[in-house]
């Protein structure tokens, strides 16, 4: 049997289980698994809004010429897609799972700071009602990229103002939040759980979380600026006042590369958990994980400008940063290499969170060679905003964070639950989803090779055949993505009843836990005894 | 599940650093956030 049922350990239900009922439950939530709970939710319907523009997309690029939507409603399309998928799902499921997790796993009894941690959450469905009716406003919704580069951004309508309002808000929820984990982990640790004990998800969300708090507010200075040139008469990013548009893209990216990483950290703290587990085995090279960890996110910040290789600059700084970009692999391939050797002899097993965490280290390092490639200055110059990039991107967010998210659900769902999922069903999650996401995002390679240009509604017809693949694929990908809340529901509901640990491999504070967990987690800390147990490694 | 309940007095210490590590961090975004944005209006206005 794959997973430990209730016979294996009895529940041990907290004396202080009580909570508040109804809305009131959700509205006033200071509990961090309800708070986790809502994020999670909130994710999952910002990624299946982002999916359907991603389908409209993948609809009008199925053959050459232009069908169902005007260039206009299509640029609005990439855009808004990539705003809620970053924005909306990608991090607000990081910070639900960190929600949940944390506490649990570092034996604390809740987030340090519940109200605040309310008021992050609360932000967001204000921010993205606002980002998504500006697609109803007069002149149509963004239609810059999710970079918002200028002048093309500085000519919107009336979304402009509220897309940058609605950037604010998720920027200062993204920092409340952050500011939150860093307090928790730094202030909550049952004594005994020293750093160097820490579960790795642990390290990279407190990692991540100092990446948030301070490239945040970098956006927020960048767009404030569009702002201003566009109400108040600045001239920041205007050449005919003296500004200079290229400086947007260099404040930009100072914020968007860390940014990439606080999309994908812990992606790397998921898959460190899942994959010891099921390999029945303690992660190989713990501090080296930390340590690549912490120099992954030094060097997202000294890399920026290899996302601008083409505006022009001095061949010193070109070769600065393709060789920081460069060495950004050592430390990602020190993580490979530890997750190959842990497996290396383990007494391994299949289940769903296992598949997803193998699928993500395949193609994640798929995505992170065609980086490399992009990294290669006289070589980016061709691939420069054609759909190579696109693939690029979509392999280390997709098969990379998404499939990391994926398999972090299934991994702590049972924990969550109580229950059981219907581990045939998240197979066949797993398989269509990896077959089709290769499916949808391997042509790009090809197709930005030949020269396809990305954010485009129309293309050459030599193109067609590629596109048709890509888009087929998009659509059983899409379609197939309905089987994650289907299963979770069914889960929800019920299920084979599972003990406090669920995966017979499982080790950290959480599987010490009952399951489903008491309200409050650790009321009390855990013990030195316990805390030991769970760091295995 | 075994556990060991915190002392009135390594309550107290923790929730002292709680509010330390929440005002210092709190203060370092703040400053950031609106750093950078008082910065460029004085930039502009220069």
């Amino acid at each position: 049997m794959a997973y430990n049922d209730h016979a294996a350990t009895a529940h041990d239900h907290d004396a202080h289980d009580h909570k508040p009922h109804g809305w009131r439950r959700w509205v006033y939530a200071t509990n961090h698994k309800d708070i986790g709970t809502m994020y999670l939710v909130f994710a999952g319907i910002s990624f299946f809004i982002g999916g359907s523009m991603a389908m409209l997309i993948r609809l009008e690029l199925f053959k050459p010429g232009l069908q169902f939507l005007d260039p206009q409603f299509f640029n609005s399309m990439t855009t808004m897609h990539a705003l809620e998928m970053i924005f909306g799902a990608v991090m607000p499921a990081w910070t639900g799972l960190a929600n949940w997790m944390i506490p649990m796993q570092v034996g604390a009894p809740d987030m340090a700071l519940p109200r605040l941690n309310n008021f992050s959450f609360w932000i967001l469905p204000f921010a993205f009602t606002l980002l998504l009716a500006s697609l109803f406003v007069p002149g149509g919704g963004p239609a810059g990229g999710w970079t918002m580069y200028p002048p093309l951004m500085l000519q919107g309508g009336a979304s402009f103002p509220m897309t940058i309002f609605a950037i604010h808000m998720m920027g200062i929820s993204s920092i409340l939040g952050a500011i939150n984990v860093v307090v928790t982990i730094m202030n909550l640790r049952a004594p005994g759980m020293t750093l160097l004990r820490m579960p790795l998800f642990v390290w990279t969300w407190l990692i991540t979380a100092y990446l948030l708090i301070a490239v945040m507010p970098v956006l927020a200075g960048a767009v404030t600026m569009l702002l201003t040139d566009h109400f108040f008469g600045t001239t920041f990013f205007t050449a005919a006042g003296g500004g200079d548009p290229v400086m947007y893209q260099h404040i930009f990216w100072f914020f968007g590369h860390p940014e990439v990483y606080i999309l994908i950290l812990p992606a790397f703290g998921v898959v460190s958990e899942i994959i010891p587990t099921f390999s029945r085995k303690p992660l190989f090279g713990y501090e080296a994980m930390v340590y690549a960890t912490a120099s992954i996110a030094f060097l997202s910040f000294i890399v920026w400008a290899h996302h601008m290789f083409t505006v022009g600059m001095p061949l010193a700084g070109q070769l600065f940063f393709m060789l920081s970009t460069m060495l950004i692999a050592i430390p990602t391939g020190v993580k490979v290499f530890n997750w190959t050797a842990t497996m290396y002899k383990g007494s391994l097993s299949f289940e769903p969170p296992m598949l997803f965490a193998l699928s993500f280290l395949f193609l994640f390092t798929i995505g992170g060679l065609s980086g490399l490639m992009l990294a290669i200055v006289p070589a980016d110059y061709q691939y420069q905003d054609t759909y190579f990039v696109v693939a690029h991107f979509h392999y280390v967010l997709v098969p990379g964070a998404v499939f990391a998210i994926m398999g972090g659900v299934y991994y702590w769902l049972p924990k969550w639950t109580g229950n059981m999922y219907d581990l045939t069903l998240a197979k066949w999650h797993f398989w269509l989803s990896t077959i089709f996401v290769n499916v949808l995002f391997f042509p790009q390679h090809f197709l930005g090779l030949a020269g396809m240009p990305r954010r485009i509604p129309d293309y050459a017809v030599q193109f067609t055949d590629w596109n048709q693949v890509s888009s087929i694929g998009g659509f059983a990908f899409g379609l197939s993505q309905f089987l994650f809340p289907y299963i979770i529901w069914k889960c929800v509901r019920g299920g084979v009843r599972i003990g406090n640990r669920a995966w017979e491999g499982a080790h950290g504070l959480e599987w010490e836990l009952p399951s489903p967990p008491p309200f409050h987690s650790w009321t009390d800390p855990p013990s030195d005894a316990l805390i030991q147990r769970g760091s295995a490694h | 599940m075994s556990a060991s309940a915190l002392t009135v007095a390594e309550a107290g210490k923790r929730r002292r650093g709680v509010r330390r590590t929440a005002i210092t961090l709190g203060i370092i975004a703040a400053v950031f956030y609106v750093g950078f944005i008082a910065m460029m209006i004085w930039r502009a206005t220069r």
